[in-house]
């Protein structure tokens, strides 16, 4: 078999293992979601506003039978040098258990110390202690809930203090320490190389691409003054262009069929608009497949050359 | 390792913010206070103020919708 017939062999294995695209589920687009189901490939169900709501949980394990789910939790705060909250992870090894979700997801972060709760997603010092201290924690996730999360890099406003290592390295090596995969967070990156003056293609080029199944697309606003403003990711507003471009360069260099989320938490627009993102992001899939066949054929024929 | 006491201090910073005035106007003397080692103190001089004052309002927005 030449080389050129190999390539196109590997990229049908592939196709067949599709890149998909779909929404997070919000109560006030449940209506638009279940009359698009048919656009939808997959539903993202944030699992910390199930936890204590069985009725919810009920009505949504009929969802997960009618289409393919995956969900999210927001507040177990794994990385961090705490031990991750046992009686959490216990009500998250229970909706998995209840909704048979193709997998679950939490964040790269901290979100309380202590009794001290901070409300949101904190990143936590950069440091070979931290690298270390999440790795145990998406562990004993992985034993209590039967499978690992797959871990989430988040945005932040404030460079975290204390840090010795770069977010990329930092990234790099808790998804290494853990073995767990990466849902890889476009907007999340974007804001940080914005805020911190990384130039966004190289910031995802030094991540573990490899690692990478899911991934999150949202929107966000400048804040501060002109001078020292931030963009805060406040999945508001409608993902503006360089993530797509961000998704395409993905899709260009990430081995793995993806599955890519559109959050939105907010200044909800018509679902028409939001189908028409979920269209935007399988155009950039696409067209980063394309980019990535033509390389892989390019680079064949110089081999057989 | 300290590192609890840090992403206590650092936490504390994020949602008290009496704590946070203190420490903009004597970093170390807090970071002693909160029993972080030389190092750990030293690295806080160097906090990124303006990225401080933006993610403590943004918690604080999030902490007040989760009350709504």
């Amino acid at each position: 078999m030449g080389a050129e017939v190999r390539a196109e062999v590997t990229a049908e294995i592939r196709d067949a293992m599709r890149d998909r695209v779909g929404l997070g589920w919000r109560p006030e687009l449940a209506a638009g979601i279940l009359a698009s189901l048919d656009s939808i490939d997959v539903i993202e169900l944030i699992a910390d506003n199930l936890f204590d709501s069985p009725e919810r949980a009920r009505a949504l394990r009929m969802l997960s039978s009618q289409t393919t789910v995956v969900l999210h939790g927001v507040g177990l705060g794994m990385a961090s040098t705490l031990p991750v909250d046992l009686k959490r992870l216990g009500k998250m090894a229970r909706l998995v258990e209840f909704l048979k979700p193709e997998s679950w997801s939490e964040h790269l972060a901290f979100v309380r110390a202590g009794e001290i709760e901070i409300g949101h997603l904190a990143a936590p010092p950069r440091t070979r202690s931290t690298v270390e201290a999440t790795a145990e924690n998406i562990d004993t996730g992985r034993k209590m809930v039967g499978t690992a999360p797959k871990m989430e890099n988040i945005a932040t406003l404030i460079d975290p203090p204390v840090s010795d290592l770069d977010e990329s390295e930092w990234l790099k090596r808790s998804v290494e320490a853990s073995g767990a995969e990466m849902l890889l967070d476009l907007h999340n990156l974007y804001a940080n190389a914005l805020n911190f003056g990384l130039n966004p293609s190289d910031f995802l080029l030094r991540l573990p691409l490899e690692k990478v199944r899911q991934v999150h697309i949202s929107g966000g606003q400048f804040i501060g003054d002109p001078v020292s403003r931030r963009l805060l990711d406040d999945h508001l507003h409608d993902p503006p262009d360089p993530v797509f471009d961000l998704l395409e360069e993905l899709a260009a260099v990430c081995p793995n069929p993806l599955t890519v989320i559109l959050e939105r938490d907010g200044s909800y627009p018509p679902m028409g608009l939001l189908l028409a993102q979920l269209e935007l992001a399988r155009q950039a899939l696409q067209k980063g497949r394309a980019r990535e066949r033509s390389e892989v054929g390019t680079v064949s024929g110089v081999a057989v050359c | 390792m300290n590192d609890p006491k840090l992403e206590r201090f650092l936490a504390s910073l994020y949602v008290d913010p009496d704590l946070r005035a203190r420490f903009l106007k004597n970093p170390n003397e807090e970071a002693v206070r909160a029993g972080l080692n030389p190092a750990q103190c030293d690295a806080l001089k160097g906090i990124d103020r303006v990225g401080l004052e933006m993610a403590a309002r943004s918690f604080a927005r999030k902490r007040e919708n989760k009350k709504s």
